[in-house]
């Protein structure tokens, strides 16, 4: 016990003193701070130089073109309101003439009318996310139907209360609101995809460092395999919650400082207004998980003899990995995260942290199911700890061609 | 102090490595332990430092079974290795905290190590910055700092300029005047003449040869004569027993029996200009290379 303390306190002295780890923490923090205190830096400049007021020269140019004066004006008024980032213009051009403006960049786009319901819409390169023939449609759709109750007789203002009546509804979600969870859930997954990825790694090259300066002969001949495999992934686990905790923790002072700028945020205000048992379960889940992943990472750099073998050494550790963060991400963006394959994921050990997780977050899980998660995902931490001191106590000695699974598996008695 | 290891049995897979090893080792004197390239000495010395069990026999200190919490070991691999990008101090001071010591004593014991092989300008330098030799006494002190009771070398001279294998020697004999075990795993032969008293030679998994230095050289029969003289070649005439060069330019005589050299040193004293003459034993070497040619696997890769 008390090696592994001093093999913990030397490993985790190694991380916090280590100058890249250190270094990027802070860049992590003076980014957050950047990002969280822009709008109001942003604001403070503002207050100082006069917001020139954007003209509308500046704005980019839309065309209309209309077969009566009538139609074009009407829909001009339409669509200014509608497109309040585009100088609407009608045009009288012809179609070759419009087309010119167009490539060359002088017009932004176009809306050629046949009529109110049929229109040709010209732009240069189409946007993925071009939303404006949809604004159109909208905007033609009610011009039409109001000139027709007009000509049934109806009043224009009868007419345009008739087609803005609002619908009053109200969604009141009995269980979990995913769209509001979805995010936090998201942003945690992902970042226990980053960590363990980032961690298992350096816990691999650290394992695989001191094989090939051979500090190792001497080091497994001064303590049990048992406590260097304990104390550097303690160490290794320390670390990375010192990190997320600095950086998460910022973020969430930085938030508070700036509440007022960032409140209609919602996916802000959801992260941080997280609940304080899910917050508790993703804790738990980050922490069992970290572990299990890095003691797979950690036996399998005991395998490899030279840093260059370590990408190759890492690939099965990392491939079951990705097919589990996968596994999950596909579920949630897919809406239902209570498919049987994410059930039967919540209770695998490699994959529970992240399927179990999302699962509570999103969904309503009984406690019984996650405490039976969280058991087997202990037992199997500490059976993967064990079974890694063993895989590194042989591997570490294993110089030469990083050795097969099956000739460690036979080793191991 | 007396360390024994008993009929040590191990195998990796199908590979039998130690076949009933069986050596003891005593405080206060040096055991040199010998053997081809993978005839099983780092196996052995693993499983004596417990970094493995072995399959079958077993390792006893003053007759009981090792008991690895109290018994300190110290072990400079013949792999040499440390943490390269770590200041001298702290690692040195690592490795004694790993082996038990408060981190106080543990400081306390680098820096008076450091300053007794001369290199306490170095403590809080890197070690990679260091020359190998200088390394190597570094790593040194990995295996001495915590006082130890049995030391374990493995060819702690390769790579030693002439004066730290002399400070290592004389480091070496303190260390066995102090009462402790020193196991010295070396090719070089002359080291362990000089250091040995006992030779625990392994060939093939098996120990082939094993005991008191001096005896095993004086087991071989005592009827030749090296003769260091200017008239070789007159001697060589005259004298009816066969006669031969050795490799060191002297002259080897064999005797029909032990009991005529009594009689033929005197004769040659009176008769030729005789520099010296003496009685041959053979050296470590030629029982070395005696016990272990003839092993066919000498050659194989040590397993582990």
């Amino acid at each position: 016990m008390n090696q592994f303390r001093k093999i913990l306190r030397f490993e985790l002295k190694n991380y916090l003193s280590n100058k890249i780890f250190v270094g990027v923490t802070v860049f992590l923090l003076i980014l957050i701070a950047g990002v969280s205190f822009f709008p109001r830096l942003k604001e403070g400049f503002s207050a100082i130089v006069p917001d020139s007021h954007e003209s509308d020269e500046s704005l980019p140019l839309m065309l209309i073109e209309a077969p009566s004066a009538e139609t074009a004006a009407q829909v001009e008024a339409g669509f200014a309101s509608a497109f309040p980032e585009y100088r609407v213009t009608i045009t009288t051009d012809d179609d070759d003439t419009i087309r010119d403006q167009i490539i060359s960049g002088t017009a932004e786009c176009a809306f050629l009318l046949d009529s109110l319901t049929s229109y040709a819409y010209y732009v240069n390169n189409l946007s993925m996310y071009d939303t404006n023939t949809e604004i159109a449609d909208t905007v033609l759709q009610e011009l039409y139907r109001t000139n027709a109750m007009v000509s049934a007789g109806l009043t224009p203002e009868e007419a345009a209360s008739v087609l803005s009546e609002p619908i009053v509804h109200e969604t009141k979600s009995l269980g979990k609101d995913q769209m509001q969870n979805f995010f936090y859930t998201y942003i945690m997954i992902f970042a226990l995809y980053m960590v363990i990825l980032l961690y298992g790694q350096m816990v691999a090259t650290n394992v695989a460092a001191e094989k090939s300066s051979r500090a190792m002969e001497l080091l497994i001949t001064s303590a049990k395999p048992v406590s260097m495999m304990f104390g550097k992934i303690l160490a290794s686990c320390i670390a990375g919650f010192v990190q997320l905790f600095a950086v998460f923790g910022f973020a969430l002072l930085c938030f508070r400082l700036n509440q007022n700028v960032w409140d209609n945020n919602s996916l802000l205000t959801s992260f941080f207004g997280m609940p304080v048992s899910l917050f508790v379960y993703m804790l738990i889940f980050f922490l069992l998980g970290f572990l299990i992943y890095a003691f797979l990472f950690g036996a399998v750099g005991s395998t490899a003899s030279k840093l260059e073998d370590i990408n190759t050494a890492v690939m099965p550790v990392t491939t079951l990995f990705v097919i589990a963060f996968l596994v999950v991400v596909m579920s949630m963006s897919s809406g239902n995260v209570d498919t049987l394959l994410m059930k039967i994921c919540s209770f695998l050990p490699f994959t529970s942290p992240m399927a179990m997780f999302t699962r509570i977050a999103m969904s309503t899980v009984p406690f019984y199911e996650i405490a039976a998660s969280i058991v087997i995902l202990i037992a199997s931490v500490i059976g993967i700890g064990i079974l890694s001191a063993k895989i590194y106590r042989l591997g570490v000695l294993m110089y030469g061609n990083p050795p097969k699974l099956t000739t460690i598996l036979k080793h191991l008695k | 102090m007396r360390l024994e290891l008993k009929n040590i049995e191990k195998s990796f897979g199908a590979n039998q490595v130690l076949k009933g090893v069986s050596f003891t080792a005593e405080g206060g004197a040096a055991c040199g332990l010998l053997g081809r390239n993978g005839a099983g000495k780092t196996t052995s010395l693993r499983i004596l430092m417990d970094v493995f069990p072995a399959d079958a026999g077993e390792v006893l200190y003053d007759g009981k079974p090792v008991d690895y919490a109290t018994i300190r070991f110290g072990y400079l691999p013949e792999e040499r290795g440390l943490y390269p990008k770590k200041k001298i101090l702290e690692q040195l001071v690592y490795f004694c905290e790993l082996k038990g010591m408060s981190r106080k004593d543990a400081v306390k014991a680098a820096d008076a190590w450091l300053e007794r092989i001369g290199m306490s300008e170095y403590r809080d330098k890197r070690l990679d910055t260091l020359s190998k030799g200088n390394q190597q006494k570094i790593q040194l002190i990995t295996a001495l700092a915590h006082d130890p009771q049995i030391i374990i070398l493995d060819e702690p001279f390769s790579g030693l300029d002439p004066v730290n294998a002399m400070l290592l020697k004389d480091i070496v004999k303190e260390e066995i005047q102090k009462g402790k075990i020193v196991l010295f795993s070396s090719h070089q032969m002359n080291y362990i003449e000089e250091f040995c008293d006992r030779i625990a030679v392994l060939n093939g998994g098996r120990i082939v040869l094993s005991g008191d230095l001096r005896e095993i050289k004086r087991s071989y029969p005592r009827n030749r004569l090296v003769i260091h003289s200017e008239a070789a070649a007159q001697i060589k005439a005259l004298l009816p027993y066969p006669c031969s060069p050795d490799e060191n330019g002297a002259l080897l005589l064999t005797l029909p029996a032990p009991e005529a050299k009594q009689q033929v040193m005197q004769e040659l004293t009176q008769r030729f200009d005789i520099d010296a003459i003496s009685v041959y034993e053979p050296s470590l070497n030629d029982i070395f290379v005696e016990y272990t040619k003839q092993s066919a696997d000498g050659d194989g890769k040590e397993a582990i």
